[in-house]
């Protein structure tokens, strides 16, 4: 690949992976963006925009949705041509007239969907388009070498010839990376590339990123999660509505980064615990496993799980992706496999296996799914039709929907969960991301629930949604709910559960009450506990990242 | 953001739209107030595009001594006569297409249906009611197969219903007693018909073709069950988002099924229809009615993607293409000229479709959010304002 000679600039620069201190021995810009304007109809999506990238330096780009990230990354990536302001490329100003011409000068972007096609190999997808070979044969042993070098360059260790629509995302993520490298890029724009990844894989991807920035290459990190910024990044700018608010040390505590993102202080992120004592178990499993009929390669099965969530709860399901959360929570909701339950499951003190989603509904069971847009919502329809969705039974007589009955739910699930929308009649696919999620959960909750299963409930959603689905989640606890939550994101669920319990390949290895700390979670689910031990609890009190104390994390009591 | 929020045209808002009027001159008030009018034209295109043409037959059909030939009450009742049959399969081919599916099969049920319900009168000497209702359960039990072959086996509804086409119009064949069709004649005793199956081919106080009426009904029930009932619902939930219809609750196989059934029946119904009018049942009736129907549905407004689409644009693009063809005929245009110009009604519609739906976002939803993702979509003169 190509490394780029940071010598240039006369002084080697010393302090690369450090902490950048302010005035000496900074490496020279690499990018330079000033006065950067773009106005989509009459709204300024970027209004004056400032901002340098360093030569081998981890910039992170935090902001809200609709913060203008994106937009600037399209300014830089050739997506978007008509802006105005001047960027400067290792200074000469440029004007990139397509994403190739931007290619081309080194700077690639690694997109939120990545622009990689399932059904070809990994190699294939590396050099589509310029296949090495001859006279339009592609020389498909030199392709796979070639792919296997940059597959070792970011840490995966999976054949070119797999197909990549049977990689995991966050292999398929590092594919993309690999791509990357392959173009010889320079400037390297991710755009929230951790969103579906689990702990490890996040881990990872880290040790990727800062090998690459050691070799020179310099990266725009854009993300939602605050808790990566001092992780792997150099320097922090943060944005909000187009504009800059600041560029910072990524040693910036927490607090401040979010208040600079939303002008709202940490402490106010998630909401107090439960004081109140939790009520009767609603879903109990006891040594449970699940034996479907038919096996299928990659299925997780619930092996040996332990655990209950009890009224007015929120618990906790930590994990690595594939150690079976997704297919727990499906399950017991009624759309997994064909098969049969072993152990105790008991819902509501009786034994039950919902085998479909009417049953479990009926059995008070709602869920919400981890990928919004693919089993969230109907695009095509309405926020209110949306809403009723669930309820059509209970909505109409002899078949006939009943607008009078209707309306009121629909306006009550507005209110609750405080849905911003023009009107009800207006497309679900108009509202952003953190109002759409607030109708799928309150959606999934009209009707007569007592227990919430939760899938990856903040994924893709802005800081401030984020904060508000707590507050939600908390109140609905607090009416009574009991809520299951499975999360890749241990912050949140530290901050959001009452106790927690590690799934690893489809078991329950660990419980934690209270604050747990993330690094006995990390442990638990990863390899260093013991295989015996099946249902260890642990207590602890304090959770510290960093040397950051993050607000809120009093011990439950 | 509120104001690029596409609100449904249902929503009669009162404020905004006053708040638009008095900003009329305002650009960006404007293109919003273009952009809403468009989305109201494709939304009704099929029933402007029938209002239109309706106009032109009055001003350019031939006339009689000053009389509107087009205008006469025999003329509209042969207009709606002639596509009658075609437009009950487009009744059920909406709710199949906008369930996601399509139907193949229809054109082959009705011609088999034609030739059951023919049999059963005149080779098996039934009365009247069995025999139409038999006729009808067949078509029901046929396309509920089809759609639980499908959801079963897991299935594309094209693959499901193109191997149904086959299969139907083989079992209309063989119910041939050694002849091309059955003939259908009425009286009394053995080898005839009952006398009341006549009156399919005969018109409602002097000028209403029975078929014609029947073709209404079924599309005004057809406009009452996807509008206001639960499973109308259920059907465009299913195909906008089927995982997302499953998980809340809707049994994805039933409405699939129902869908299918539907189809199946109405296309029954449209054989009985047929064998009335014609007198016989021949299975070779009804061929090429399935890319008829589908014709209709996708000129009323209706996505072939499925979640989108409305029965009423279904019946005026029904009833459009009628009138075309009436007009045509009216002024004496050679009947393959016709052919060609469903064709191009057909581009036209969809193209309406997809210009207007880049237009408006309604497509892909112009979140603010994602607003980013979109230049190609917004192009921006005025950016260049600032530097």
């Amino acid at each position: 690949m190509d490394v780029v000679n940071p010598g240039t600039a006369g002084m080697q620069p010393t302090t690369l992976g450090a902490a950048p201190k302010p005035d000496e021995g900074q490496p020279p810009a690499i990018l330079k963006l000033s006065g950067i304007e773009k106005r989509f109809g009459g709204i300024y999506a970027l209004r004056g925009v400032d901002f340098e990238l360093r030569r081998g330096e981890v910039h992170a780009l935090l902001g809200e949705n609709g913060a203008g990230k994106s937009t600037l990354m399209n300014v830089i990536a050739g997506v978007i041509t008509e802006y105005a302001g001047s960027i400067v490329l290792d200074g000469r100003e440029v004007r990139f007239g397509s994403p190739a011409a931007a290619q081309a000068a080194g700077i690639a972007m690694i997109f939120q969907e990545l622009d990689l096609v399932p059904g070809l190999s990994i190699a294939e997808n590396l050099f589509m388009g310029r296949e090495p070979g001859r006279l339009g044969f592609v020389d498909k042993a030199r392709m796979r070498a070639e792919a296997g070098q940059l597959l070792d360059q970011v840490g995966l260790s999976v054949s070119p010839r797999r197909l990549v629509g049977d990689l995991r995302v966050g292999e398929r993520q590092l594919v993309a990376i690999a791509k990357a490298l392959s173009l010889h890029a320079r400037i390297l724009v991710m755009d929230e590339p951790t969103a579906a990844l689990s702990s490890a894989e996040v881990a990872r991807l880290f040790g990727v990123v800062r090998e690459l920035r050691d070799e020179g290459v310099s990266i725009i990190y854009i993300s939602h999660r605050l808790e990566e910024v001092p992780l792997v990044a150099d320097r922090v700018t943060v944005m909000r509505d187009g504009e800059v608010v600041g560029t910072v040390d990524a040693s910036t505590p927490q607090a401040l980064l979010v208040q600079m993102q939303v002008g709202r202080t940490m402490a106010e992120f998630y909401p107090p615990r439960n004081r109140r004592a939790p009520g009767e178990d609603v879903l109990r499993l006891d040594r449970a496993a699940f034996t479907p009929y038919l096996f299928r390669s990659g299925y997780q099965r619930p092996i040996d799980i332990s655990l209950n969530v009890r009224e007015g709860e929120i618990v906790g399901l930590a994990g690595l992706v594939g150690a079976g959360r997704t297919e727990l929570l499906e399950l017991l909701y009624g759309i997994g496999p064909a098969g049969v339950w072993s152990g105790t499951v008991e819902i509501g003190g009786r034994p039950a296996q919902p085998r479909s989603v009417g049953a479990a509904r009926r059995l008070g069971i709602a869920f919400m799914t981890d990928d919004r847009r693919s089993g969230g919502y109907v695009p095509t329809l309405s926020i209110g039709h949306n809403i009723v969705l669930t309820s059509l039974l209970s909505l109409s007589r002899l078949g006939f929907v009943l607008t009078r009955r209707e309306k009121p739910v629909v306006e009550r699930v507005m209110q609750d969960y405080s849905i911003r929308a023009s009107s009800p009649d207006a497309l679900i696919t108009s509202l952003s991301g953190g109002n759409q999620q607030k109708v799928v959960l309150g959606k999934s909750l009209v009707g007569t629930a007592r227990l919430l299963l939760l899938d990856e409930p903040t994924r893709g959603v802005d800081v401030g949604a984020k904060a508000e689905i707590y507050r939600i989640l908390r109140r609905l606890a607090d009416e009574g709910l009991a809520v299951l939550v499975a999360s890749s994101e241990l912050p949140e669920l530290l901050g959001l559960c009452d106790r927690l319990y590690v799934l690893r390949e489809g078991r329950t290895v660990a419980e934690f009450r209270g604050g747990a700390e993330e690094d006995v979670v990390l442990t638990a689910a990863g390899i260093r506990l013991p295989e015996q031990d099946s249902a260890v609890t642990q207590d602890s009190t304090l959770v510290t990242q960093n040397g950051i104390t993050l607000a809120r994390r009093e011990t439950g009591s | 953001m509120s104001e690029r929020v596409p609100s449904d045209l249902d929503a009669h808002s009162g404020p905004p739209a006053s708040r638009t009027l008095r900003g009329a001159w305002n650009g960006e008030a404007f293109r919003a107030r273009l952009i809403q009018a468009l989305r109201i034209f494709v939304r009704f295109q099929s029933v402007l595009g029938l209002v239109i043409v309706f106009v032109a037959g009055v001003l350019i059909t031939p006339r009689i001594n000053g009389e509107i030939i087009f205008l006469r009450p025999a003329n509209l009742g042969s207009l709606i006569q002639s596509i009658s049959e075609y437009g009950i399969l487009a009744v059920g081919m909406t709710f199949v297409i906008i369930s996601g599916g399509i139907d193949l099969s229809v054109g082959r049920v009705l011609g088999l249906s034609a030739v059951v319900i023919a049999r059963l009168m005149m080779v098996s000497a039934w009365d009247l009611v069995p025999a139409v209702l038999t006729t009808l359960a067949i078509g029901l039990i046929f396309g509920l197969l089809q759609g639980f072959i499908m959801v079963r086996l897991r299935l594309q509804a094209f693959i499901v219903t193109l191997a149904g086409m086959w299969i139907a119009y083989g079992i209309g064949l063989s119910l041939l007693p050694n002849q091309q069709f059955i003939g259908i004649t009425f009286g009394e005793g053995p080898n005839h018909a009952p006398a009341a199956f006549q009156v399919l081919g005969e018109n409602l106080w002097g000028s209403i073709p029975v078929s014609a009426v029947i073709f209404l009904v079924v599309g005004l029930l057809g406009v009452l069950i996807l509008n206001t009932t639960r499973f109308g619902r259920q059907v465009y939930a299913v195909g906008g988002n089927e995982r997302a219809a499953r998980l809340s609750g809707i049994s994805v196989t039933k409405v699939r099924c129902l869908v299918f059934g539907i189809t199946g029946l109405l296309a029954a119904l449209a054989g009985i229809v047929d064998a009335g009018q014609y007198n016989f049942g021949n299975p070779a009736q009804g061929y090429g009615f399935e890319l008829m129907a589908i014709a209709c549905v996708v000129i009323g407004g209706t996505s072939l993607f499925g979640g989108r689409g409305s029965m009423v644009g279904t019946l005026a693009g029904v009833l459009m293409l009628g009138t075309i063809n009436n007009i045509l005929l009216l002024n004496n245009v050679d009947s393959n000229i016709q052919k060609v110009i469903t064709g191009l009604i057909i581009i036209g519609a969809a193209a309406l479709q997809t210009v207007a739906g880049g237009l408006t976002g309604s497509v892909g939803g112009g979140t603010p959010a994602r607003r980013g993702a979109g230049p190609q979509t917004q192009a921006g003169p005025q950016t260049q304002a600032g530097s």
